[in-house]
């Protein structure tokens, strides 16, 4: 059965494509007969008939436009603005991706410092399908509870051991991602808040360095800032990097959840004159790093190249990765072991990352979810030996204070965002950070639309994020009976029952 | 987007002429009035056209340039409609002046319809 209601498209785009013609003549008569007002009409439909002429006769690339004519191109202008239409009208409260509005809400609220006491229930799925934490019988006091603290670079006994003291840290975002005004809000916000942010792969953090925050240099593939002519490591730029007294880790970025295997991209239209200076780069094309360090081919070669960034920086160094192979880690950890030489920490992103632009498919396909990889990081870096020389650090849309204990509970050490603090900051998800028209001033370089990012009241809001999540961090800690979040491991976890999925991480690990 | 010098120029000349035939009308210009009451538009047909003109030449000189030459490609075909059927190619013993303006407005904002065709909201990406 049709539905009743059923529009022949064919024979109404006839009719109307006929129409226009005579209404065209019609309101043409009426002009010279009765008023020269219709004469409006007439004009209207003249450039009608023009257009649907152009689009039947004249263009080939829209089938349907060549088929139907002007009727058709309502479906265009309708499609177009759909994905506006569902969010502001349609979407329910939880069914946007990435984060859906129940998500934000809760970003926005804390950011504003404003009470999130939520009434009568929960919005979400909760069922026997969802990751849970267990609470305990017996609540932790909350007085007796150590204060947070990982110590990064402590298994080295680096005089440089860097304290992390809040439980969330500012995730890699470029200065180029990001616009200066978001930067500096950030970075103030950071300082505030007391904790670290990442500078992202933008070469010299100009902008991060300008508010006195706690930083970690990213070395992405393309080594801006620290790179010579060739793509290999200018060490004494390193160096006096690391130098800088606001820097206080490295982190390599062998690759990110958003496009694991494929270098960092900054679209043309975000390559202003400084940016091209700061990295070293052209105007007017896009910019497109390596997939891969050109020193990192193999296990070897890359334990090897992380010692000698240890080396050079002498700063707690780290690397970033999205986990694919478990054996291939494995195999890297071995090699560690093998030549005693282990990154400070290791970040972990998740597959469902962010970026400022990827292509589609490595976004939606490749790389392991945070919650699969991290329990597998977990267990290698154990059974190699490995866990307590380094720290692990988690990011992949840890936006909330549940999700920032589950990873806690599965293996990190400290939750990393990039997005939540995006969102601190008020974004509205508009997914056009590739485009350099993000309307709320935050993945733009348009002086225009940063004037409405005023970076003392979103560094405030920076900070009060982050104060909320330290504080519900607390709170669930000691609802879950643990005094340190040193303490939570897996059995802190509800873990739904086996799907019925095989699991080659068995196998190839 | 950047554009050739010529289309920029074509929006400047159109603009200037269009601000120009909307304060004549504006204005009460007797020769603007002549003509409208001929149409039998005046004075709110006068005033209306005058509106319409102001905010094309904005829009001319404005980013949004495309929709400014659509609205004033449209005013142009009706000043064309108005002199062929009822005013004749003169007006008023002006030898032409008047219609010869018109060409060279039409002429513009034709030129900077077309090169800015991609510009135009909803459906600029269909041409
Ligand atoms: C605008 C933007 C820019 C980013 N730039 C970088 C980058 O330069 N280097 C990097 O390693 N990751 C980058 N990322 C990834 C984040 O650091 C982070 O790993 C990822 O978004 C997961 O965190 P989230 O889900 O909290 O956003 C970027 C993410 C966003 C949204």
């Amino acid at each position: 059965m049709t539905s009743t209601f059923a529009v022949d498209l064919e024979k109404t785009s006839r009719t109307a494509n006929v129409g226009i013609v005579l209404l065209f003549l019609l309101f043409g008569a009426a002009g010279i007969r009765y008023s020269f007002y219709f004469h409006f009409f007439t004009v209207a439909f003249f450039f009608l008939i023009l257009l649907n002429l152009h689009w039947r006769y004249g263009q080939r690339t829209h089938t349907l436009l060549a088929n139907f004519g002007f009727l058709a191109q309502t479906r265009y202008i309708v499609e177009s603005i759909g994905p506006e239409f569902r969010q502001y009208l349609f979407a329910s409260d939880t069914e946007e991706r990435p984060f859906s509005r129940v998500e934000r809400a809760e970003v926005y609220r804390k950011a504003k410092g404003i009470d999130s006491s939520e009434a009568f229930g929960t919005l979400l799925d909760f069922g026997d399908k969802e990751l849970k934490l267990r609470h305990s019988f017996y609540p932790a006091d909350k007085d007796d509870l150590d204060a947070f603290d990982v110590a990064v670079g402590a298994a080295r006994g680096l005089d440089t051991t860097y304290h992390v003291r809040r439980p969330i840290m500012i995730s890699a975002m470029s200065y180029g991602a990001l616009g200066q005004n978001a930067v500096r809000s950030l970075a103030r916000g950071a300082k505030l808040a007391g904790t670290v942010m990442n500078t992202g792969e933008g070469g010299y953090p100009k902008y991060h360095l300008m508010e006195g925050c706690d930083l970690t240099f990213q070395m992405g593939t393309a080594k801006f800032g620290v790179r010579t002519e060739d793509g290999h490591l200018d060490e004494s730029k390193l160096a006096a990097l690391a130098a800088l007294d606001q820097i206080k880790m490295v982190e390599i970025k062998l690759s990110q959840g958003a496009k694991p295997g494929k270098g960092g991209l900054l679209p043309k239209e975000k390559v202003t004159d400084e940016i091209a200076e700061l990295r070293g780069v052209r105007l007017g094309h896009d910019v497109i790093s390596p997939a891969h360090h050109v020193e990192c081919t193999c296990a070897a070669s890359t334990v090897e190249f992380i010692g000698r960034i240890q080396q050079v920086s002498g700063l707690p160094t780290g690397i970033k990765f999205c986990l694919g192979r478990p054996d291939e880690l494995r195999a890297m950890v071995q090699e560690m072991g093998r030549q005693d030489t282990f990154p400070d920490f290791i970040t972990v992103d998740g597959g469902e990352g962010g970026t400022g632009a990827a292509p589609k498919s490595f976004m939606d396909d490749l790389g392991l979810p945070l919650f699969t990889a991290l329990p597998l990081v977990h267990r290698i870096l154990q059974e190699e030996g490995a866990r307590d020389r380094l720290v692990v650090f988690a990011a992949g849309k840890l936006v909330s204070p549940g999700r920032q204990l589950k990873a806690l509970s599965l293996g990190a050490d400290v939750a990393y965002s990039a997005r939540g603090f995006l969102l601190a900051l008020g974004c509205i998800q508009a997914l056009q950070c590739n485009r350099n028209t993000c309307p709320v001033g935050i993945t733009t370089h348009q002086a225009h639309l940063q004037r409405g990012l005023d970076i003392e009241d979103k560094a405030q809001r920076v900070a009060n994020y982050v104060g909320a999540l330290h504080h519900d961090h607390v709170e669930l800690l000691a609802a879950m009976g643990t005094t340190s979040s040193h303490r939570l491991s897996e059995k802190n976890m509800y873990l739904p029952a086996q799907t019925t999925m095989p699991s080659p991480d068995k196998e190839l690990s | 987007m950047k554009h050739p010098l010529l289309t920029r120029a074509a929006q400047g000349i159109a603009a200037m002429l269009l601000l120009m035939a909307a304060a004549m009308k504006f204005l009460g210009d007797p020769g603007s009035v002549e003509v409208f009451m001929r149409l039998g538009m005046d004075p709110a047909g006068r005033y209306l056209i005058a509106a319409i003109e102001l905010m094309a030449a904005m829009l001319l000189l404005s980013p949004f340039a495309a929709l400014g030459s659509v609205i004033a490609t449209g005013v142009m075909c009706g000043a064309i409609i108005a002199h062929v059927t009822q005013l004749g190619l003169v007006v008023n013993d002006d030898g032409g002046r008047l219609f010869g303006m018109l060409v060279v407005v039409l002429v513009c904002v034709g030129y900077v319809l077309i090169s800015r065709r991609k510009e135009i909201p909803l459906i600029g990406n269909t041409l």
